[in-house]
């Protein structure tokens, strides 16, 4: 058999076991009592040790043997664990991480080096283990658990009804094994919203063709995963691949430039008029979007990831104010690009304290008030169109309007003539750094400390959020969140005849700038909206361009956190989806100048950095 | 020998068009009812190897009849007629015991396609 | 210098200057593009060009040279020094020549051009030329 195929998948997964390996060494090595860390320890070791002996790396497998010996004995309570001998299995998994890098790199593999660590291993372990015994490696371990093993279903996107159909499939599971940990749960079946994507825990003696063909008998099955997940598996059945994330990066990359010459192309095929340029540039543009689609795809998580840790912090943060909190969560089976989910925890965090600290009543509040002693705090996300709503909900007693609207006025950030919050003001109010009603300041969070990180954050991916609150009733935050990052949408603005992009994100509206209508505020020019005054930049001014702007023109609110600023432009030149673009930045290139993109006529336009204007 | 089919449906187009679809393909349509309680009634005195089950229906819905049947005989091979949007139906028909689903409106392609995985 | 090899240059006119740039630093000759200004910076950047989907910062050798500008159409060579990749904005392209060891001569004084940026002079064919010190002529531009 050819092996050569199989080299990238040995190296990437035994890579990720080694990985594994450390932390689970350093789990270990803080409670040297627990269990699981050996468990894991022995699983991936053992998997290495499989894949090793099929490949006919004989070192990294006869390494591998050793500590595993050496780990067996540990978990079968021969040798006690001991700093010394999660030492030596740190040096044992350095080892093999050195071993493993020489077979990715084509050298060849050196027996003797590892004869000292091979001896310390043997000792340890109690007794010579002898040379490595290769007959049983690709084969499972005496001590292993009942094959178990994940399975990933997905419906055809096509196909009426996903929800019926993926529980007909599940259906068909349950009639060869044991069948647990069914994610999104099983309730999300009857949903309409449901993907037609779902995993769950199959156990039985089975091969994982037999498992494939059963679930696809359903119907209307487009893909059956089987992936050894617990074991490791024989790396031939595998039917995903591992791939490196800056691949990853490098092609939605590509397929960024791949928009922006669709743009150019449909650009020209509308100014030609030509019938068959038009069509192939449609065409064109429709494969790109469905490439987009599924480079994306391949970026995706389930905001599950993030969601799983708030249980545990809810709990923990609950119990310090007294309250009692039950937090759930659902639609965690939505998923966002890889670089998102990575920046939404630390907002969602400050919500959920928020929510926690000054939404949820204590007990006996709450009962007073006829409602159930247990709060509940709501953690949801629904996709909308191409953005994912994160909603975090409470039950609790809902935002004191006319306490933030005294405290507002004494401050000066509401006007004397507001007498009703709306939603949108107290948000703007809440987000101001430092705004606080509450009565005392607590440990966990001030009101409206938070709300400010929040909206940065949120600003900052280029999404928003909002809030609703109805007093004794609730609060509910919405953050919205682009699906991926890559591909910015950009507001056009002309000034002279040159052309700038304006982050979409941070534009809260567009107004008309009347020259004869400005004041200045504290010696500088602002322009008044709907009773607020919000200072003016020029753009004109500020990229230097002489002469007249036109008389009427339209001034762009920026929006960065609580600050804004009103951009005036001489015209407004239509949105666009942008990818930013490296380029060689000259000495002295202005704070405000964020970036540099090509427009869909090919023509290079700088990116304005809203964060440096307001 | 064809297979002998029930089909339970309120509407006489429906039950007329899944009957011919049926029939064309070779299965012997052996009754029909046009409630739920029928259903059930004619499940007990036909015994057919197969059941085409409209989920809404006066008299008792699909679903306790299905429910009604899987309880006496839970071998039962019911196929539920749904329409589009009433996934938590289906699901809960699935639930109940219902081997599969065909969404209207119908090709007769996917009856048969049902058909034959209900009672393969 | 018998010794030292011959020479590869490009060879392009500057207003009333004749230039030359070591060929290996030249990776493209392209014709003039129409380039985004920069605000802010130098005079001396010409902006960003869109060379077939990426940008190419531009800088116009005339002003960095202090040449006038007569209208003429131009060209643009796409450039790799001190690691950057970058464009300057010439007139014409008139040759790529093998300099024969000899023919140039160490620094010399040439009017109206700062001789920092001169690393040599060369002639051939009765003309003479100037080997531009890219580094120097380029680098304060980025501030190195």
């Amino acid at each position: 058999m050819d092996l050569s195929k199989y080299a990238a998948l040995f190296l990437a997964e035994s890579r990720e076991h080694l990985a594994a390996c450390n932390q689970s060494l350093l789990e270990w090595e803080r409670d040297l009592a627990a269990t699981e860390p050996v468990g894991n320890l022995f699983r991936a070791i053992h998997t290495i040790k499989g894949m090793a002996a099929t490949m006919g790396h004989d070192t990294v497998a006869a390494l591998a043997h050793r500590t595993e010996s050496l780990l067996d004995a540990v978990r079968g309570g021969r040798v006690a664990p001991s700093p010394d001998v999660v030492q030596l299995l740190f040096s044992a998994v350095d080892a093999l991480t050195t071993a493993v890098g020489r077979v990715g790199r084509g050298e060849a593999e050196d027996d003797n080096e590892h004869g000292a660590l091979l001896a310390d291993l043997d000792a340890a372990a109690g007794a010579a283990a002898g040379p490595a015994d290769l007959a049983d490696q690709a084969g499972p371990a005496d001590t292993a658990p009942l094959r178990s093993r994940l399975v990933e279903v997905v419906i055809r996107p096509m196909a009426p009804l996903r929800g019926g159909r993926a529980l007909l499939a599940l259906r068909r599971a349950e009639a060869l094994g044991r069948v647990q940990d069914v994610r999104p749960g099983a309730h999300m079946f009857e949903r309409d919203d449901f993907d037609g994507r779902f995993t769950f825990r199959l156990t039985g003696d089975l091969d994982d063709g037999m498992v494939e063909a059963a679930i696809r008998a359903a119907g209307d099955v487009e893909q059956v995963l089987v992936g050894d997940a617990v074991q490791g598996g024989s790396v031939a059945a595998r039917r995903q691949i591992r791939v490196d994330l800056g691949r990853l990066d490098a092609l939605m990359k590509q397929v960024g430039e791949l928009v922006v010459a669709r743009n150019r192309l449909a650009d020209i095929a509308g100014r030609s008029g030509e019938a068959a340029l038009g069509e192939t540039s449609e065409r064109i543009a429709r494969l790109v979007s469905a490439m987009q689609g599924e480079v994306l795809a391949a970026r995706m998580n389930p905001v599950a990831e993030v969601f799983d840790r708030f249980p545990r912090v809810a709990r923990d943060l609950a119990r310090d104010l007294g309250k009692q909190v039950r937090i759930d969560a659902e639609g965690g089976s939505i998923e966002l690009d890889r670089a998102v989910l990575d920046e939404i925890g630390e907002p969602l965090l400050h919500l959920i304290r928020n929510a926690l600290d000054h939404g949820i009543e204590s007990p006996a509040d709450r009962i007073a008030a006829g409602k159930p002693a247990e709060g509940r705090v709501q953690l949801s996300a629904t996709r909308e169109r191409n953005t994912v709503a994160i909603r975090v909900s409470d039950d609790g007693r809902g935002i004191d309007r006319a306490a933030i609207l005294v405290r507002g006025r004494r401050d000066g950030s509401i006007g004397p003539d507001v007498t009703v919050l709306s939603d949108d003001l107290l948000l703007r109010i809440l987000a101001r750094a430092g705004f606080s009603t509450a009565t005392r300041v607590s440990g966990v969070s001030g009101r409206g400390v938070g709300i400010d990180i929040a909206v940065t954050r949120a600003r900052a991916l280029g999404g928003t959020l909002s809030v609703t609150s109805e007093q004794g009733k609730g609060t509910t935050w919405t953050l919205r969140v682009p699906l991926t990052l890559a591909i910015v949408r950009a507001l056009l603005a002309g000034v002279g005849d040159e052309r700038y992009a304006v982050p979409i994100a941070f534009v809260a509206e567009t107004v008309e700038f009347d020259a004869r209508q400005v004041s200045a505020v504290r010696d500088r020019e602002a322009m008044v909206v709907r009773n607020h005054a919000i200072p003016t930049v020029h753009l004109r001014r500020e990229v230097g361009i002489e002469g007249n702007p036109p008389a009427r023109r339209p001034g762009i609110i920026l929006e960065v956190g609580e600050r804004r600023a009103a951009l005036v432009v001489d015209r407004l030149l239509g949105q666009q989806d942008i990818v930013v673009e490296p380029f060689e930045a000259p000495d002295g290139l202005p704070p405000f100048l964020g970036g540099a993109t090509i427009l869909a006529d090919g023509a290079p336009a700088l990116i304005l950095d809203a964060a440096a204007l307001v | 020998m064809g297979h002998s089919v029930l089909v339970c449906d309120d509407a006489i187009f429906m039950r007329t068009m899944i009957s011919d679809i049926l029939s064309q393909a070779g299965f012997e349509i052996v009754g029909e009812a046009e409630s739920g309680v029928q259903a059930v009634q004619q499940y007990r005195s036909l015994r057919p190897d197969l059941v085409t089950m409209d989920i809404v229906m006066p008299d008792m819905g699909g679903i306790d009849a299905v429910r009604e049947i899987c309880k006496e005989d839970p071998s039962a091979r019911i196929l539920m007629c749904s329409a589009m949007g009433q996934q938590a139906l289906v699901v809960e028909a699935i639930q109940a015991g219902a081997k599969d689903f065909v969404v209207k409106p119908f090709q007769p392609s996917r009856v048969l396609e049902a058909v034959q995985r209900v009672l393969g | 210098m018998a010794d030292s090899p011959a020479l590869h240059a490009v060879i392009f006119r500057v207003g009333t200057l004749l230039c030359a740039a070591p060929a290996g630093i030249v990776r493209e000759i392209l014709p003039a593009l129409p380039a985004t200004r920069i605000p802010g910076v130098a005079d001396s950047v010409s902006g960003l060009v869109n060379v077939r989907g990426s940008l190419l910062t531009v800088l116009d050798a005339f002003r960095l040279l202090g040449q006038q500008r007569n209208g003429e159409e131009g060209a643009l060579l796409v450039l790799v020094v001190q690691g950057r990749t970058l464009g300057l904005a010439v007139g014409e392209v008139r040759d790529f020549v093998e300099l024969a060891p000899g023919s140039v001569a160490d620094q010399a004084r040439l009017p109206g051009v700062d001789p920092a940026v001169v690393s040599a002079v060369a002639r051939r064919d009765d003309e003479h030329f100037i080997l531009l010190n890219l580094d120097a002529l380029v680098g304060p531009v980025f501030g190195s």
